[in-house]
């Protein structure tokens, strides 16, 4: 409509210019690149109209088809991943060193040797463990009659004076019973604090050190004869080496060694494999074992993973590599260079569990017992022994142990073997040597003695597989785990979702996000009290929400709603729009630039001529 | 007199007592083998292997021979009864029989069938079958999750069984079945197929059969909702038909023409032996059972070869006859009992696996000495499903049933008077995009149009609702037994799919699955003596057991329109193009300047407008 409107008025004056031509007769009037007219503006301000209007929509049409993003906590998620990179998550922790039989010495002097020979041994403090900074060491110098403490002696750990009179300390040898004193003495002060303890006693005789199933350690013996700088260094390395590192050399764990699942769940899947029935057949009283020796360990492991136990017997199972007969052990040996290929994972079912969920880690466990062809079965050494336990792990998988019937007798001739079931103490020292495997797979020693730099050291085994001192070290090694990884899986799924801008983020996302860090907070806050137990069950939550925020299946439709896909879909109708648009603005506007040229010619002309 | 009725109450007691003590708390696992010659020259082999695991409250949940995967499955999904099925091929009901207790319950329909009952609350039924269905699917390396979908699975009220609420039921008919389907289900068994009757599990020659179904069936009562608590058994199936080679003795023909069947031998149709039980086995035997259509045709054989029917007794528990010649006697022959039929009766020839061994493999030879021809029982009425109609748009189920020559008269024993009246019910799943038209149905007698409500009974339909789920359809009809035919039509149009819902190969059609056709009146079963002996074998147990026979029909294949399927993309393309075209033409024309171009087209000729001034 518009161009009929206009076309009225333009034309006269655009026709009118013939008749000037021809009535003044100016030779110099070019119409090729003067005209007499201003050229118009509207259809210049229409196609202008048209492409701003376009310039201005665009925007709706990107917030049309924005794809919904929950918001997620960016800032919050790197200062989480920056303050676990920059600093080590360290905790409290409270150490109590008791001399018996030291009337000489200082108890403020003790202190401060002792608190400079353990900065020594942590001058690079790793993660789970007590930073020199904010641990706090009681000395008290027990003389019999009274007691001196050196200055931060606190109330809440008082050493009741001339308690170790009333007992004989490792008089005859009774590790337990001393342990079971000492823990009644000690344990009744403890209250909500966690205090390590060590008691030097000093008599003469032989020097003896021990590690309990508790909080504490004892040194007794002629120790002055050492000289005193001796057991300041002894003391100190309990202290550091066994109570806070656990009694091994690297501190963390590494994540490829992390037996506990991404959701905080273990399952140990037990397993009696008889390699062959038709020679003989074995069961077990399984029911039993659960309940008397695998019930107290899941407990005490309760806060660092979810443990379930399930079970299951398997025949027509042999091992996939031959062994050889050896006279000398008159026996069959199968040796350790062989060991990757006994377990055979065509023949052994051994199975993912149902009842486990996803991420879960599954511990496998497995009696192996031959069949009478390699009857009885051992395993070598790769120094020519042969293995004690019978058994070994594979870090990750778990463990196998061989249990040899009594005497590798068949029952006669007949084809029906008969049942049996493996006697309880065979059973029980089965078990034993795969509580040791789950503790070396949990990243600690399976031997009770710990060798350091300042002597050797007895350690004492719990009948729940973990001592107290233990299961601490656990706990707080697990929850700095735990926590590096929850910081680790967050800071990528934060990079993935700032990398793809089309990616559909659900709320259910944003929400686990948003607990996992609540988890993670608490975490560095119960750890930055000390308890060590609460730490570790939050820092598994937040990791087993980080970890599912991270593997959400919505997360996946991300290659379904790609870039290219929104662009196959609008450039069909935008790419020509936008080109005649485009086009329509540019010719217009050099069109106004030509034609206006052509008018100041015109001007510049028509004043010469007037003047 | 009281203290003598006192003393057997307490006698009875503790007896009942102590067998219940004894035989609960163990676990059992045994298997077997029946074998059976089908009157069209082939031989079935049914596999049968049964676990049973005493109930958790007295026995824990540590097993020593119950699958820990089964075991963990029940207790996830707090299961009372599951079935699942894999099939390959279809069951032949004319052939191989309709009328006993293999075809009633071991003859599946093709591909996959899954029923579960839950004990949940009905409220959760829903989401307990999605989680089955997906750990089944991994469980047995098939696409059992597919059935999550509600537009697969159904909830049927009565035409299936009769779990009312918390029974979901769901087919696949076009799940290939093969050897990563049979080796998760062989895992289950203790000995796998290392030992036992397992080992004749030769895959080549199961798949090469007619017919191929492995089945697992759980019932548990776990979960308290039962009265008797027997803890969980697991049956597993596999039943095969398969076609013995012939050698060159077959072709030898007789006076009246008839050709002689093909003799075979375990070796010769698994190519194995059986080299000894699996040890864990409780028992582990072989059947061979003789139909009473042939048994009936061998006794007229041995009349007339003696001339006498003098020794008839005596002739059935013979293993060497004129019809046929086993190779190995029979530790026992089992003669079923039938009032009925006090002529002919079933004969099973039981071997006990106990006595061979790796260096004396059993090798069970069945040698055919003279042509025979017998029919096998079979159901009531004889199924069958096709469709009507062409094109694309609409088109009509039919489901025909035919009376069967009532030859052993077995279902007419009880009803003499014309007051016969033969029952059955038809359950029917319908895939939502089959939209039928309930309202069309039309009931044929004889071939002639009646009135419906005059033989439907009861009838139940939940119609489909689009992308929702599926139409189901359960019926009871009620027939006077004179009636020869009976057809039941059902017209449907064909609905339209989502781009997205049509599988990868869409040309192919789309399955609709069988329909069930079940006869709650009569049961198949077998009566054998009261016999200690007999109940230890499980499967003649399950062959005494009352199961109302069943039969399945045909998958149909429905073709539906399919579409081209780059079509959005060409859909936006030509739209968008047609938009440019239009936008670009508009902006073009605003921006014309109509009298310029008049100028300049002057100036070009400018002798062509004279008329201009």
């Amino acid at each position: 409509m518009a161009e009929f409107s206009e076309s009225p008025k333009d034309r006269p004056s655009e026709i009118s210019e013939l008749p000037d031509e021809s009535q003044n007769s100016v030779s110099d009037f070019d119409p090729c690149t003067m005209r007499k007219t201003k050229p118009g503006l509207k259809r210049l301000f229409l196609t202008l109209t048209v492409l701003f209007s376009f310039f201005l929509g665009s925007p709706f049409l990107l917030k049309s088809i924005e794809i919904y993003r929950s918001p997620l906590p960016f800032r919050d998620i790197d200062s989480l991943s920056d303050s676990v990179g920059s600093s080590p998550l360290l905790f409290p922790c409270h150490f109590q060193a008791i001399f018996v039989g030291f009337d000489n010495f200082d108890a403020y002097d003790l202190g401060i040797s002792i608190k400079h020979e353990m900065k020594k041994l942590t001058k690079h403090p790793v993660c789970g463990t007590c930073s020199d900074s904010n641990y706090t060491l009681s000395v008290t110098v027990d003389s019999g009659s009274g007691c001196a403490r050196n200055y931060n002696a606190e109330s809440t750990f008082m050493w009741r004076c001339g308690a170790i009179g009333e007992f004989d300390l490792g008089g005859g040898g009774d590790d337990d019973g001393v342990d079971e004193f000492l823990g009644s003495v000690l344990g009744s002060c403890e209250g909500f604090r966690k205090v390590y303890s060590v008691v030097v006693v000093n008599r003469g005789g032989e020097v003896r050190a021990v590690v309990g199933k508790y909080r504490h350690a004892w040194i007794v013996g002629g120790v002055l004869e050492e000289g005193m700088n001796a057991v300041v260094a002894r003391v100190a390395e309990t202290f550091v080496k066994v109570f806070v590192n656990g009694g091994k050399e690297e501190g963390s764990i590494h994540g490829e060694f992390m037996p506990v699942g991404a959701d905080g769940r273990i399952v140990l899947s037990f397993n009696l494999l008889n390699a062959d029935p038709t020679d003989w057949i074995y069961g077990w009283d399984f029911q039993r074992i659960d309940e008397i020796l695998l019930a107290p360990v899941i407990k005490a492991l309760g806060p660092v993973a979810n443990i379930s136990v399930e079970s299951q017997v398997l025949y027509h199972t042999p091992k996939s590599s031959f062994s050889y007969w050896d006279e000398k052990w008159d026996s069959y040996i199968f040796s350790t260079k062989d060991l990757p290929f006994f377990v055979n994972s065509n023949e052994w079912h051994l199975d993912t569990s149902i009842a486990a969920g996803g991420r879960s880690k599954i511990l496998q466990f497995v009696v192996y017992i031959p069949s009478a062809k390699e009857c009885p079965l051992l395993l070598q050494l790769p120094n020519g022994e042969i293995s004690v336990t019978n058994a070994f792990i594979s870090p990750m998988w778990g463990g196998v142990a061989v249990w040899n019937p009594p005497g590798c007798l068949r029952d006669s001739e007949s084809k029906h073997p008969a049942r049996h079931t493996i006697s309880p103490q065979d059973l029980q020292e089965v078990f034993e040597i795969f509580m040791g495997q789950l503790r070396q797979l949990f990243g600690l020693k399976s031997d009770s003695l710990y060798v350091g730099a300042s002597g050797t050291t007895n350690l004492l085994a719990s009948e729940r597989g973990f001592t107290e001192w233990e299961l601490d070290v656990l706990s707080r090694q697990h929850t700095c785990f735990n926590l590096v990884s929850c910081a680790t899986t967050l800071g990528s799924l934060s990079r993935l979702v700032q990398s793809l801008p089309r990616m559909i983020i659900m709320d259910e996302i944003g929400k686990q996000v948003k607990f996992s860090l609540e988890a993670a907070k608490l975490t560095r806050s119960n750890a930055s009290l000390g308890i060590y137990d609460a730490s570790a069950v939050s820092s598994r939550q937040a990791r087993s929400l980080a970890e599912d925020a991270f593997f959400h299946p919505s997360i996946m439709s991300v290659s379904y709603y790609s870039f290219e896909h929104c662009f196959a879909v609008y450039s069909p109708f935008f790419l020509p729009v936008s080109m005649h648009v485009l086009l329509a603005a540019f010719r217009e506007w050099r069109r106004y630039k030509q034609e206006t040229a052509k008018y100041l010619a015109w001007k510049e002309k028509a004043k010469v001529a007037a003047s | 007199m009281a203290a003598v009725l006192r003393f057997l109450i307490a006698v009875l007691l503790f007896s009942s007592i102590a067998t219940a003590s004894l035989s609960q708390e163990e676990e059992e696992f045994s298997e077997e083998l029946l074998l059976k010659p089908l009157a069209d020259r082939k031989v079935l082999a049914h596999f049968h292997f049964e676990s049973k695991a005493p109930p958790t409250r007295t026995y824990g949940h540590h097993h020593r021979l119950f699958p820990k995967a089964l075991y963990q499955l029940v207790q996830k999904f707090r299961i009372r009864e599951m079935e699942l099925s894999f099939t390959q091929g279809r069951w032949n009901y004319e052939r191989w029989g309709g009328f006993d207790p293999i075809s009633s319950s071991n003859a599946k329909p093709p591909g996959v069938e899954l029923w579960a009952v839950f004990d949940v609350p009905h409220d959760l039924v829903d989401a307990s079958w999605k989680n089955l269905t997906h750990t089944l699917s991994g469980l047995f390396c098939a696409s059992i999750n597919f059935l999550e979908s509600s537009t697969a699975y159904s909830a049927p009220d009565w035409g299936f069984q009769p779990f009312s609420g918390s029974l979901r039921y769901g087919s696949l008919p076009r799940e290939a079945v093969c050897t990563e389907n049979l080796t998760p289900w062989l895992k289950l068994l203790p000995c796998r197929d290392k030992a036992g009757l397992a080992t004749l599990m030769d895959r080549p020659s199961i798949y090469r059969g007619f017919y191929h179904s492995q089945r697992l069936r759980l019932s548990s009562t776990e979960f308290g909702s039962t009265e008797v608590e027997s803890g969980i058994a697991l049956d597993q199936t596999l039943t095969v038909v398969l076609q013995p080679t012939t050698s060159h003795r077959a072709s030898m023909t007789y006076s009246s023409d008839s050709v002689l069947q093909p003799s075979w031998s375990l070796s010769s149709i698994f190519g194995r032996k059986v080299s000894g039980r699996c040890v864990l086995a409780n028992s582990s035997n072989v059947y061979v059972q003789v139909e009473r259509g042939l048994m009936s045709e061998l006794k007229i054989l041995h009349a007339e070869d003696e001339g006498s029917g003098a020794d008839n007794l005596t002739f059935e528990k013979t293993w060497n006859n004129p019809g046929f010649e086993l190779s190995i006697a029979p530790n026992r022959v089992i003669k079923e009992v039938n009032i009925l039929h006090d002529e002919t009766s079933i004969v099973l020839y039981e071997y006990l696996i106990d006595n061979y061994s790796n260096s004396e493999p059993f090798d069970l030879g069945f040698t055919w000495k003279f042509p025979v021809v017998w029919s096998s029982p079979q159901a009531p009425l004889h199924a069958s499903r096709f469709l009507m109609g062409s094109g694309n748009e609409r088109g009509a189920i039919a489901i025909s049933l035919k009376a069967t020559e009532p030859s052993d008269g077995l279902w007419f024993a009880d009803t003499i008077e014309n007051s016969c009246m033969l029952r059955f019910n038809v359950f029917q799943v319908v895939p939502w995009y089959v939209r039928v038209y309930f309202h069309t149905l039309q009931v044929f007698v004889d071939g002639k149009p009646q009135s419906v409500t005059d033989f439907i009974e009861r009838m139940r339909i939940s119609p489909s609702e689009d992308k929702v789920s599926p139409g189901v359809m359960e019926m009871a009809l009620k027939l006077p037994c004179c009636v020869k035919s009976v057809t039941l039509t059902l017209e449907f149009d064909k609905g339209f799919l989502h781009i997205d819902e049509y599988p990868p190969d869409a040309n192919q059609g789309f399955d609709i699955p069988s329909a069930v056709i079940s006869f709650p009146d009569f049961h198949a079963s077998m009566h054998f003596l009261k016999d200690d002996s007999l109940n230890k074998s499980p499967l003649l147990s399950k062959f005494q057991e009352r199961s109302p026979v069943l039969c399945y029909t045909e998958v149909l294949l429905v073709p539906l329109t399919t579409p081209d399927f780059s079509m959005p993309y060409n859909v936006i393309t030509i739209t968008c193009t047609v938009f440019a075209l239009y936008f670009g033409s508009l902006l073009n024309v605003l921006r014309r300047r109509v009298g310029e171009e008049e100028r300049f087209l002057k100036s070009k000729g400018n002798f062509t407008f004279p008329g201009v001034s």
